[in-house]
């Protein structure tokens, strides 16, 4: 994949999921001139003209959004929406520097994989089976008390703390292959849309897969 | 003049104590299973109190269509997760901020439009085999009508 296309990517994919956010929040009536701007900066955003400077707006108004907020509304998926804005943007304001900017959001992305699971799997609690029990048993996280059944199930759930753990510490090694690395994001795109389905985190799910191209560009750049 | 470059220094301060988690993230997902929140309100009307209640409850199951159309229009979700990060932030010091958007959410979602609300922060937590929930925050009533944007 050339630097343009995946950088064209990025910016489509990019507006449409932040798109979809601002169209929540303006429906729930929440700091409607803000995400008004954010809405139509998106739009502009995807056609594409001076994408720069609609980059560079979108990222303005990703500051007063911390400031409104008083830090990301969702968690990490704002800090990855917040990472893809600043990389695309600094790649468009520095051209020298643009394949340094997104070779940083690609490796953010095998980051954040691989801290995740690094951090699980140095922890007793993980390795037992018990934490994911406990996630189901009385965490905030389920999308439904009909899920706090699955917290019965301590076998199954050992075994999908070791599946999760397993493919995030490894994840890095699927740089090393084109191909690994595709059969790689499919695994990845399915945890995060179980994450979507058991817990409510949608938009973690969409603000990844912004990243994906990155990582596939990265990959050719690095290792071909 | 001083004052204005004191809050123009304690807004770069804040821009950038935002900004470097989100550039600079630690991925630390889940690391451990802690204490999670839920929140409760109750209205004071007239020296009354109501019973506690959950704000902003988990249904009870959630279908398979419900999950699908989750994936692309899941706001009341999405509150539900912004209120958990409100109360732990609340709980670690971060007080006025965090206890101004839970007053707001609560009031959004209730019925009652006249008397005090008043919402706790209780955490629940595994001890000895058993959930127990423990009341670590309480509010100071607020008049409905000032928390109702």
């Amino acid at each position: 994949m050339s630097f343009d296309v995946m950088m064209r990517m990025t910016e489509i994919m990019l507006a449409i999921v932040v798109l979809q956010t601002a169209v929540e929040h303006l429906w729930q009536g929440q700091s409607r001139a803000l995400f008004m701007a954010r809405a139509i900066i998106c739009l502009w955003l995807l056609f594409g003209f001076q994408a720069g400077i609609a980059v560079g707006a979108l990222w303005l108004t990703s500051i007063l959004l911390l400031h409104r907020f008083d830090g990301p509304y969702n968690g990490g998926a704002d800090k990855m929406t917040m990472l893809i804005t600043t990389c695309v943007g600094a790649a468009h304001l520095f051209p020298q520097w643009q394949e340094l900017a997104m070779a940083y959001l690609a490796v953010q992305l095998v980051l954040s994989y691989f801290v995740s699971g690094y951090v699980k799997i140095v922890n007793p609690e993980w390795r037992s089976g018990r934490a994911l029990v406990n996630v189901f048993r009385f965490s905030a996280y389920p999308v439904s008390e009909n899920l706090r059944n699955w917290a019965h199930q301590p076998r199954v759930l050992w075994l999908m703390s070791w599946g999760v753990m397993g493919f995030e510490v490894v994840f890095p090694l699927t740089l090393l292959n084109p191909v690994v690395l595709l059969g790689g994001m499919a695994v990845a795109a399915t945890f995060h849309l179980a994450n979507a389905c058991l817990f409510g985190l949608n938009r973690f799910f969409w603000i990844w897969l912004c990243a994906y191209p990155s990582l596939i560009w990265f990959q050719e750049r690095i290792f071909e | 003049m001083k004052t204005l470059l004191a809050k123009t220094k304690s807004m770069l301060r804040k821009t950038i104590d935002l900004l470097l988690p989100a550039l600079f993230p630690s991925w630390r997902f889940f690391k451990e299973v802690g204490p999670s929140p839920r929140v409760e309100y109750r209205v004071v009307l007239k020296g009354q109190r109501t019973a506690w209640r959950e704000s902003h409850p988990v249904p009870e199951r959630v279908g398979l269509g419900s999950v699908i159309a989750r994936m692309v229009w899941n706001p009341a979700r999405n509150t539900q997760l912004y209120m958990v990060s409100l109360s732990e932030r609340l709980v670690s010091g971060r007080v006025e901020h965090s206890a101004s958007e839970l007053n707001h959410l609560i009031a959004a979602k209730i019925e009652e439009s006249q008397g005090d609300l008043q919402f706790r922060l209780m955490f629940m937590d595994d001890e000895g085999g058993a959930i127990t929930g423990t009341v670590v925050y309480e509010s100071e009533p607020v008049p409905l009508s000032e928390v109702r944007r």
